[in-house]
């Protein structure tokens, strides 16, 4: 009898292990319309919250804010067309712009959206968000609930891309308690967030356009370093890919590459050494970069396919201009590259040799040496700039490695080279940011000081166009002028190396629709249209 | 039952020598081998990148294999333990001479020796791996905080060693003799108690040697001091984890029991050394 009831309770210890493990143990989620992402280093998890008013979505980087939405998309084309607008239209002068906006919509606490939410979102960023540079708007005014008035200092072409990323926020906004508890007209509401690990998203039900197909969104934030091991396990459905397991393959996902026009290359300090400093103190110039003899050798002795073949695994193409694939980019700007001869030619005809035979040219005594910082929290830019010593080495020029966190990488970026990265499609950011002439302000738009009078003018020509084409005529053209501009074949004030794809990991059955060329970035851009097909 | 025939006292290395050849012998053969590997490490340079062969298993063309740039693993690990010997040897003069001066300055008088043993052990409290990463970032980080991190805080076991050792001299009836003839402290420090401790000064340094270079890799696998293009034996240690999971073991295998032997034949040597100069077993 003893024995029985023995047994008995073995067996019920046993099952209820069992079901215990079945049920919490395997702890994957498997609801089909439940979808798990894995971010991209480029989106960092923001600080101060889900909140478009301190960088969520818009800013350093461009990407979907989820929670919140903006009066311009960009749809499958590439093409901006309205979301939250209906339409606008700009003034003669190009200092007035006009949006018309739904007059159907809800935020996700029920409040109704209208215009001077609007309003009250731009003037608020033009204070809070530093790097997303609204100081041209000279305040937005709603005209009444469906129509908004942006009045701008001067006319700007690109001011439809700042329309296009800032996500709306109601005009109840509080800064101490949004980014906790964000309130947006997205397709997705924030439902918890557990810092420094993940953020879930749940379906919004108030969203106004076509309701995606997946309930949940969970956002994860892990390092680079574990991204491999992520796919691996199974457990998360996007998963970006580190530069160095391009070659590797993962059972149960494709290897999807989505173009990013994230042109990579060095910034080479353009101002000589004349003990300047920078409002930080920081020392400005460098006396070997500054000599266009050494900048012009390094864009036209760098293999750049060589770089995209072997540091990228094919995954990137050769960049020159920083903006080669986008629609103001010029093709004439481009230098032949991989000419170890002409670029040697270039350094001789600069009053470069090596006289003391170490390999190492010299000009009236200072060796063709600089250093190179470079962040080494990512492989890519690690191994770029590894290679890119190689290279320069046999051309006769020394670089030297600093590996550096971000601010001493700023502290030092007006007196030597660093490897910098760009991928916004706004030529205001990728070109009028990054090669107008400005004063040494710390900040890491144009990083080593390039200024060029003509190249200039032609840049406020094209902000001040009104229509679209002249504008990116007039930017293709500030790259070269009179022999100078921007490219490598005027002043060469970088050596762009190359456009690196975006590469994800994602799982076998998902469905991610048609992405927009040239946003990599931004994998979560058309998240509505994203479909599980095997879902069981 | 048949016995074997084995001579006890016959051994199989240098069989017809005796122990203290043999030591020689065994000193001679380790500083030898790290002496090689420092000045390898020395003449490696810029390590070629070729990512044609990255991430290939240990060859006979790539000894220790190659890492994720397709960077030779062995020519890595020889320049990682170059740089660690040469942090370890500056560290441990760094430290030595530290213990010898504080050691010496103990023998002044009584307030002299209260203040280094107050100092030894403020020191020695501070848990080793955050008084090394706080006086390396206060150094600026780089291979020369790195030294002096581990410099600066490695010289209390030694310190204390030669502080009892002093105490002990100092009731020796000659010094109070000197001191009753009118030799200044400094003079006695010097020329009466310095020799004495010279023996446990160069055991203390070898020994020193092994903790340096452990703790250099340690603070460097934790990512403070050298950044990840530099090959010291922490950088690629920590690099190498990121890929366990892709299966490569050469990564952190080959590295990882480079710097136990380094460590292990300093060990040897100390222990060999310390038999030669101790007057207890020099003889035997």
């Amino acid at each position: 009898m003893d024995k029985k009831i023995l047994i008995g309770g073995a067996v019920v210890l046993v099952a209820i292990i069992a079901a215990a493990a079945m049920f919490m143990g395997g702890s994957t989620d498997t609801d089909p319309t439940h979808l798990t992402v894995a971010a991209h280093s480029n989106i960092k998890e923001p600080e101060s919250g889900f909140d478009p008013l301190t960088g969520w979505g818009c800013g350093h980087q461009n990407y979907n804010p989820l929670v919140q939405s903006c009066l311009f998309k960009t749809d499958a084309n590439g093409t901006i067309v309205p979301d939250l607008a209906t339409d606008y239209s700009i003034s003669e002068d190009g200092l007035t712009w006009t949006v018309n906006v739904r007059d159907d919509v809800k935020f996700s606490d029920n409040s109704t959206f209208d215009a001077n939410d609007v309003a009250f979102t731009f003037n608020k960023a033009k204070e809070t968000e530093s790097d997303l540079d609204l100081t041209n708007l000279d305040k937005a005014v709603a005209k009444n609930a469906t129509c908004v008035e942006f009045q701008l200092v001067e006319p700007r072409s690109t001011f439809i891309y700042d329309l296009r990323y800032l996500g709306i926020v109601p005009e109840e906004y509080d800064n101490s308690t949004y980014g906790q508890n964000p309130v947006g007209t997205g397709p997705y509401v924030l439902d918890h967030w557990d810092k420094g690990q993940q953020a879930i998203f749940k379906i919004n039900d108030n969203y106004y356009g076509d309701k995606p197909y997946f309930t949940q969104v969970t956002l994860l934030f892990p390092d680079e370093a574990t991204w491999l091991e992520l796919a691996k396990s199974g457990q998360v459905d996007v998963v970006p890919v580190a530069t160095s397991a391009l070659n590797q393959t993962v059972d149960g996902y494709q290897f999807y590459e989505v173009s990013a026009g994230r042109a990579q290359g060095i910034s080479l300090p353009y101002l000589e050494d004349t003990g300047a400093v920078s409002p930080a103190g920081s020392k400005i110039g460098n006396n070997v970069t500054a000599d266009k003899a050494i900048r012009e050798a390094l864009n036209v002795g760098i293999d750049r396919q060589k770089m995209c073949d072997e540091i990228f695994s094919g995954h990137a193409t050769p960049e020159f201009t920083s903006v080669d694939t986008r629609d103001y980019a010029n093709p004439d700007a481009k230098v032949q590259d991989a000419n170890v001869d002409e670029a040697k030619q270039i350094l001789k005809d600069g009053g470069w040799e090596d006289t003391d035979g170490d390999g190492i040219v010299e000009k009236n005594g200072t060796k063709a040496s600089f250093d190179l910082y470079y962040q080494p929290d990512y492989l890519d830019r690690q191994s770029l700039a590894t290679v890119f010593a190689e290279q320069a080495k046999e051309l006769g020029i020394e670089v030297k490695l600093v590996g550096a966190d971000w601010d001493t990488i700023y502290a030092n970026m007006y007196s030597s080279a660093a490897v910098m990265q760009q991928t916004s499609p706004d030529p205001y950011k990728s070109i009028y940011q990054q090669y107008h002439s400005k004063e040494a302000d710390d900040f890491y738009m144009n990083p080593n000081l390039y200024n060029n009078s003509d190249s200039d003018k032609l840049m406020e020509e094209a902000m001040h166009s009104n229509d679209l084409s002249t504008a990116n005529t007039l930017w293709a053209q500030s790259a070269l002028v009179n022999g100078g501009g921007w490219g490598p074949a005027g002043d060469a004030p970088f050596a762009w190396l190359v456009n690196y794809d975006y590469n994800y990991f994602i799982k076998n059955g998902i469905d991610i629709g048609n992405q927009p060329d040239g946003l990599g970035n931004d994998v979560l851009i058309n998240i509505c249209e994203w479909t599980r097909t095997n879902s069981a | 039952m048949i016995k074997k025939k084995t001579d006890d006292k016959r051994q199989w290395f240098l069989y017809s020598a005796n122990l203290r050849v043999k030591t020689f012998v065994i000193i001679g053969i380790s500083a030898l081998v790290i002496i090689s590997i420092f000045v390898s490490g020395y003449f490696i340079r810029d390590i070629p990148t070729s990512f044609v062969n990255a991430n290939q298993m240990p060859s006979l063309e790539h000894l220790f294999g190659t890492d994720w740039m397709g960077r030779d693993m062995f020519q890595r690990t020889i320049a990682g333990l170059g740089l660690s010997l040469m942090v370890g040897f500056i560290a441990s003069a760094v430290s030595t001479c530290i213990s010898i001066v504080l050691g010496l300055f103990s023998s002044f008088n009584k307030f002299a020796d209260e203040c280094v043993a107050g100092i030894i052990d403020l020191f020695g409290s501070i848990p080793h791996i955050l008084l090394i990463i706080i006086v390396s970032i206060m150094f600026g980080g780089g291979v020369y905080g790195v030294i002096m991190g581990v410099g600066l805080t490695h010289w209390t076991p030694l310190a204390r060693v030669l502080r009892s050792e002093v105490k002990e001299i100092k009731t020796k009836e000659y010094i109070s003799l000197a001191e009753n003839l009118g030799r200044s402290r400094f003079w006695i420090a010097l020329k009466h108690i310095f020799p004495l401790i010279v023996s446990q000064i160069i055991v203390g340094v070898i020994l020193m040697f092994p903790h340096a270079i452990m703790h250099e890799a340690a603070i460097t696998f934790l990512g403070f001091g050298l950044p990840p293009h530099e090959p010291a034996i922490g950088v690629i240690l920590s690099e190498s984890m990121n890929y366990l999971s892709s299966g490569y073991w050469w990564l952190a295998f080959y590295p990882g029991m480079s710097l136990l032997i380094v460590v292990l034949l300093f060990d040897l040597i100390g222990e060999n050394v310390e038999k030669l100069l101790n007057p207890e077993t020099a003889q035997e």
